[in-house]
């Protein structure tokens, strides 16, 4: 299933801005494994569903070590690597905000 | 224009809202305290001034201690404001601000450089400087949190206009 999702916080900003809309295809899908680079949405508890991009990927697919683009970001340094049963989906489509964008 | 049709389904039937959040901030922030530390420095000032001029003549020791206080208030004071200012850059500013206000950068250095002024003289229109540069700090910030300001005049011995948010 694909779910459109709205992106609120600046943890990957400038790639995703808060406003951002992104269509996220469930986990497991269709479209082969996760890999480095992909932005996947998963359950962190106590953070709530989070959108972070994946800096690495650890054993086979089992684990994944997400990463913020902001030295602040809540991320994998904080709360250690995301397991696959925690992912729900991963981002196929970005739609940005343009109105909200600077030339 | 996808954006657009997104933004009419999420009116129409919200959508869940993922986070990329930073760090697990208070989320509670205001330019307020850097604006009382600036009156305060005005303040000081003036009293220093007052005290000079009252006692031309004597130095005594309740004009030593008068004048030790109002120059321990001062110092105390500059530098709250720069540390506020210092919290809310460090933590609230994110690069998207930068970006949509560039002036922020060098008005930032502008605040600590006369706070550091406040501490260092007992010139009054340094202090002023120092005030004006928070409000204009502050107008940015309560621009970013989306809500409206005005500048009002101070209701205490310093009269001197500061920003306030309509809340």
């Amino acid at each position: 299933m694909v779910r459109l999702l709205k992106v609120r916080g600046s943890s990957l900003w400038p790639d995703f801005r808060e406003g951002d809309y992104v269509l996220a295809a469930d986990v497991p899908f269709p479209a082969g494994k996760i890999k480095t680079g992909d932005v996947i949405v998963f359950q962190q508890p106590g953070y709530g569903t989070l959108l972070k991009r994946v800096h690495r990927v650890l054993e086979g697919g089992q684990f994944f070590e997400v990463r913020g683009t902001q030295i602040a970001s809540t991320d994998s340094r904080n709360f250690g690597a995301v397991p696959r049963k925690r992912v729900h989906s991963k981002v196929i489509w970005h739609i940005r905000n343009h109105s909200d964008r600077k030339n | 224009m996808l954006h657009k049709i997104a933004r009419k389904i999420d009116q129409h039937n919200p959508v869940e809202v993922v986070d990329a959040h930073c760090d697990i901030p208070c989320g509670i922030y205001d330019p307020h305290l850097a604006l009382i530390g600036a009156l305060t420095v005005i303040r000081m000032i003036d009293l220093i001034d007052g005290l000079v001029e009252a006692h031309s003549d004597t130095i005594d020791a309740e004009y030593l201690n008068s004048m030790a206080r109002y120059v321990a208030v001062k110092e105390e004071h500059a530098e709250l404001t720069k540390h506020e200012i210092r919290v809310i850059w460090g933590d609230f500013i994110k690069d998207q601000h930068i970006e949509s206000y560039p002036q922020l950068s060098g008005l930032v250095h502008k605040i600590l450089q006369l706070g550091s002024k406040a501490r260092q003289t007992v010139d009054r229109e340094s202090g002023v400087a120092l005030l004006e540069a928070v409000n204009e700090f502050a107008e940015i910030f309560w621009q970013i949190k989306g809500k409206e300001t005005k500048r009002v005049a101070a209701p205490f011995p310093v009269t001197d206009e500061i920003v306030v948010p309509l809340l």
